[in-house]
């Protein structure tokens, strides 16, 4: 049960990492990110040949600028960006963010104002009025003091400010584009296409699908080396509790020895204990599966919750990986008690001599 | 009914050949109570092992009707046992998890037997103690248990090796009176050392360093031919 625990609680934890990246970058899913290379200026015209070529149907194009800041994570700060654009382009961005209620108000033009969502809110702890950058933050730096001046309801993590404050006030001096589908359920489909399409161009690409391949290209060899590190400790457990097991049984030897002078087959033996040892084995996979449920559900509830933070209590991925455990305790412990059968003599027992 | 045919159990102790029996002729018939008495170390024990297919001899042959136990594999023998043996030991081994009433039924998956199992503990004087665990019974009382496990099955023979060993001379008694009295058309056959466990033998074979010596009717012990 204990093992169970363990091992679901680490990959769940573990996995929290990329999900983090998922659901922070998540507002990426929405849009296809335009920027130029090489020339400043270019972002329209690289829009313009895209949007000639494009099968699919776009609903709307927003030019914008942005600036960055920083969230925090689990694994300490990730970068994150305050995206400056009109008021009606806002309007429309933060309805395709899935934003409802907002307590405040929008930014206004020109000025150093933002409006975040509640998960951002959460996870840096701020509250309408609070800085998010200023010229004293060198992490999320701007000349002036950027404050809060609306929080919107939404699970997306959205910063949004005014254009016309981040043309005046922040580096580099470069419009970058948003492209919408009509259809949300293509929006991915364009941005492949469009990825596709723009290779050798001289243009950056921004799509959420990039970021999903990258975190599975940054966390390929952390997974790996954590296969690793679970099988040894599934091998170590399972040698653990494949033994005590085996200590058990040995100390029921007279019960074994009675039932074979009695008439029970060494093979009828083998059956009980296999029986015994799965339905205590699988009891206790089943009791370390609620339990590292319900250690997850705490660490997410007083923990993880109050920051933002991800972790899936109930990660398929995470219980997947506990089901050998059962599986090898039970190998390792029915070949030892086999092995002790093999040249098992119940007269021995009945005569006393090995009790 | 059964019957060993030059029977010998040796056992190789650092490159020495025992005998723990050597070359024993005899028949156990049916119906009888016969007796295996010897001093301690003499085979008596390893003679009852040979004749219930617990030990296979190491030359010779055991019969119980028209099967050879040592032709048979494990699987056929703990078979054998099950169906028409029934035992008892020196020492009442019961399973210290299960009442004196699940004990009684361990061996069989039959719970058609339970009511049988029921009606030998009250004939055992055990009535009021079926939901008893072991511990809360006395040496006595876990003995008549094992009685009444070996009787379940209605076997053809009952092996009791010294089940008198670990009680006094009234509960030893009053054990041997149960064994006999109950085993219905079944045969008894009985190791001891303590002779006067015998007195309701039909036959008494007496063993030393692994041979009979000789054989007599009880209680008198007149009879000296070995093959019964």
């Amino acid at each position: 049960m204990l093992a169970v625990m363990l091992v679901g609680g680490i990959i769940a934890l573990i996995n929290s990492i990329p999900l983090s990246i998922r659901t922070i970058y998540e507002y990426s899913r929405e849009s296809l990110g335009v920027s130029p290379r090489g020339i400043s200026d270019n972002t329209p015209k690289i829009v313009e040949g895209i949007l000639k070529k494009t099968p699919y149907e776009i609903e709307r194009k927003v030019m914008c600028r942005v600036s960055s800041t920083q969230v925090q994570s689990i694994v300490g700060k990730w970068p994150f960006i305050v995206i400056g654009m009109k008021p009606d382009d806002m309007d429309y961005y933060l309805a395709r963010q899935y934003v409802g209620k907002i307590e405040g108000r929008r930014p206004a033009p020109g000025k150093p104002e933002v409006l975040i969502t509640e998960p951002v809110a959460r996870n840096l702890n701020l509250k309408i009025g609070s800085v998010v950058q200023g010229p004293e933050m060198n992490d999320s730096y701007s000349p002036f003091p950027v404050k809060v001046v609306g929080i919107g309801e939404s699970k997306r993590w959205v910063m949004v400010s005014s254009i016309e404050y981040l043309r005046e006030n922040h580096f580099p001096p470069i419009d970058l584009a948003m492209l919408f589908t009509k259809d949300r359920s293509q929006q991915e489909k364009f941005d492949r296409w469009a990825t596709e399409a723009m290779k050798g161009k001289r243009a950056q690409l921004y799509a959420f699908f990039q970021i999903e391949k990258q975190s599975q290209e940054m966390f390929k060899t952390l997974y790996r080396i954590l296969d690793i590190v679970i099988a040894m400790l599934v091998i170590v457990i399972t040698f653990m509790m494949g033994m005590l097991i085996n200590i058990y049984q040995s100390q029921r030897i007279v019960e074994f020895g009675l039932l074979q002078a009695l008439g029970y087959t060494k093979r009828e033996l083998l059956m009980r204990v296999f029986r015994e040892v799965a339905a205590v084995v699988f009891l206790g996979w089943a009791f370390g599966i609620l339990g590292a449920i319900a250690l997850l559900k705490g660490i997410e509830a007083s923990v993880m919750a109050p920051r933002a933070f991800f972790l899936n209590s109930l990660d398929p991925i995470a219980f997947q990986y506990t089901v050998p455990i059962p599986f090898a305790i039970m190998l390792v412990a029915l070949f030892s008690v086999s092995l002790k059968f093999r040249k098992f003599d119940p007269v021995s027992i009945v005569e006393r001599r090995l009790v | 009914m059964i019957r060993s045919e030059e029977a010998s159990l040796v056992y190789e102790d650092h490159g020495r050949m025992i005998f723990a029996c050597r070359e024993i002729d005899i028949t156990v018939q049916q119906n009888e109570f016969l007796g295996i008495l010897g001093p301690s170390g003499s085979g008596k024990s390893s003679l009852l092992y040979l004749l219930s297919g617990l030990k296979v001899p190491t030359s010779g042959s055991i019969w119980f009707g028209d099967k050879q136990l040592n032709r048979l594999n494990d699987a056929e023998r703990s078979g054998l046992r099950l169906d028409h043996f029934g035992f008892v030991f020196q020492q009442p081994y019961l399973l210290g998890y299960l009442t004196a009433l699940e004990n009684v039924l361990v061996a069989f998956r039959d719970r058609s037997l339970e009511p049988r199992a029921r009606e030998l503990l009250e004939d055992l004087g055990l009535s009021s103690k079926t939901h008893r665990l072991p511990h809360e019974l006395s040496g006595g009382e876990r003995q008549r248990v094992c009685v009444a496990r070996a009787l379940l099955g209605r076997p053809m023979v009952i092996f009791a090796d010294e089940p008198t060993a670990s009680l006094d001379h009234k509960n030893g008694e009053a054990v041997v009176d149960l064994l006999n009295r109950h085993r219905g058309s079944g045969s008894l056959v009985m190791v001891t050392h303590d002779e006067s466990m015998l007195k309701n033998a039909d036959r008494v074979v007496r063993i030393v360093d692994g041979q009979i010596v000789n054989s007599a009717d009880g209680p008198s012990f007149s009879r000296t031919d070995p093959a019964g």
